[in-house]
């Protein structure tokens, strides 16, 4: 059991990062990460052993996070982007591209491209991974995925020249 | 080239394309800027969504994420449910335990209050009666008093109030309460202008304690005593000080053979 411990507990780091590319608010992305720990650690006896405990802990938030959306849409209480902070934006360096204008792009991504996305390009998991943790065919998390950065390209310049946009 | 898909470039910037096809993915890069450039862009978003959140993930955990304090706090938690729900077993069953034990405190007033209220309740029955007031009469004192002493188990005298303006009108058994020895004495005296007082004796009480008691109830005076060997109860509708002086004369003759008994006896 402190096996199981322990490897959750190597997982919060990268939890926490998801949860805050995915809600873009810190306390919000805490709060369900704590959520996503008491619940895997409660249930952890019905955890099978086999599987890896990442996937596990990432099926489990992400399915805490719909269903707080689906709740929050339910209850006709949006959640307003303008009031979270935006992460600080370092001067515009030509070959980067603009850092805020990248998170606000995500933000306008569907949920399912986003989910997919930021497990892919932030967490760096294997395809087969990423597929079963979104319990979707592999074939349709790549397209998820093209269709993703396809609108990313779009939302944050020409693809042509994206190094030599600037942000006022 | 046809090989070279969008998906292979994706796995290419992913890190997860397979080695061996990795020359031709270059190859065909090297070819076609287009492709080139898009793959480019690819790795700049992957890069940017990194230098966005990945801080996040150097930062210091909260106490509130530490897998363990969670599940220390599930244990404690589930401990504490456990002992609540303990804790109010135990609870109701002290409830209940000192509810049962404290039946007779609860259910039986004292022993004192039983028998000055049937005392009272002797009196009021029988000073109403004339012809059938008593069982036996006074005349016959001295049957009178070995009979209810036989019966009460116990040396009753019939004392002597005609200093205080009374006479014997004469004495009844009575039932009485069961756990206080199950039976009782009325004694009946009546003074020149028809008022009553009667005595109203039991046997001992178990514990055999001292006690004396003054009561009143409408207009009732009771004045009971019990000792190691009687409960007394005088009772009548006399003024007070009448009744104090009524009693006092009946507890000094009701006593004085356990003062010269206990005199003896040391």
């Amino acid at each position: 059991m402190s096996d199981f411990l322990d490897q959750v507990e190597t997982c919060v780091p990268a939890l926490r990062r998801y949860a805050r590319a995915l809600t873009r608010n810190a306390d919000l992305a805490d709060d369900l990460v704590q959520d996503c720990l008491e619940r895997a650690i409660s249930r952890r006896g019905l955890f099978r052993p086999t599987g890896p405990v990442r996937a596990w802990l990432f099926t489990v938030l992400l399915n805490l996070h719909r269903n707080q959306l689906r709740q929050a849409q339910r209850r006709g209480q949006p959640v307003d982007f303008d009031r979270v902070p935006e992460p600080s934006t370092p001067a515009p360096q030509p070959g980067h591209i603009a850092l805020a204008e990248t998170a606000r792009a995500i933000d306008t991504l569907p949920l399912e491209q986003k989910e997919a996305l930021l497990l892919i390009a932030l967490e760096g998991l294997p395809y087969a991974e990423a597929a079963a943790i979104l319990k979707i065919p592999l074939g349709t998390l790549m397209s998820r995925l093209g269709r993703a950065r396809h609108a990313l390209r779009l939302a944050t310049g020409t693809p042509a020249e994206p190094h030599l946009r600037t942000v006022k | 080239m046809s090989l070279i898909t969008r998906d292979t470039l994706m796995a290419f910037v992913d890190g997860q394309l397979d080695p061996a096809q990795i020359p031709a993915v270059q190859a065909y890069l090297a070819a076609n800027p287009d492709a080139a450039a898009e793959l480019a862009l690819m790795q700049r978003q992957t890069q940017a969504l990194q230098s966005l959140f990945d801080p996040v993930a150097a930062e210091p955990v909260p106490a509130r994420l530490r897998a363990r304090r969670i599940a220390a706090e599930q244990i404690q938690h589930r401990g504490r449910t456990w002992r609540w729900a303990a804790a109010a077993v135990v609870l109701l069953a002290l409830g209940l335990g000192a509810g049962w034990f404290a039946r007779p405190v609860f259910d039986a007033p004292s022993a004192s209050a039983t028998l000055i209220a049937d005392a009272v309740n002797a009196h009021t029955v029988f000073v109403a009666e004339n012809r059938h007031a008593v069982e036996v009469g006074g005349d016959d004192s001295a049957h009178l008093s070995s009979w209810l002493s036989n019966r009460l188990d116990t040396n009753l005298g019939m004392p002597d109030l005609s200093a205080q303006g009374f006479v014997l009108v004469g004495g009844r058994l009575l039932p009485g309460e069961p756990e206080l020895g199950g039976r009782a004495a009325q004694l009946m005296y009546e003074n020149t202008s028809q008022q009553r007082i009667t005595v109203y004796v039991t046997a001992a009480l178990p514990d055999r304690q001292q006690v004396t008691q003054l009561a009143s109830v409408d207009n009732t005076e009771a004045f009971y005593w019990a000792n190691a060997r009687i409960t007394c109860t005088v009772v009548g509708t006399l003024p007070v000080d009448q009744m104090q002086a009524v009693s006092q004369a009946v507890y000094v003759q009701l006593t004085e053979g356990d003062i010269s008994a206990a005199r003896y006896r040391s």
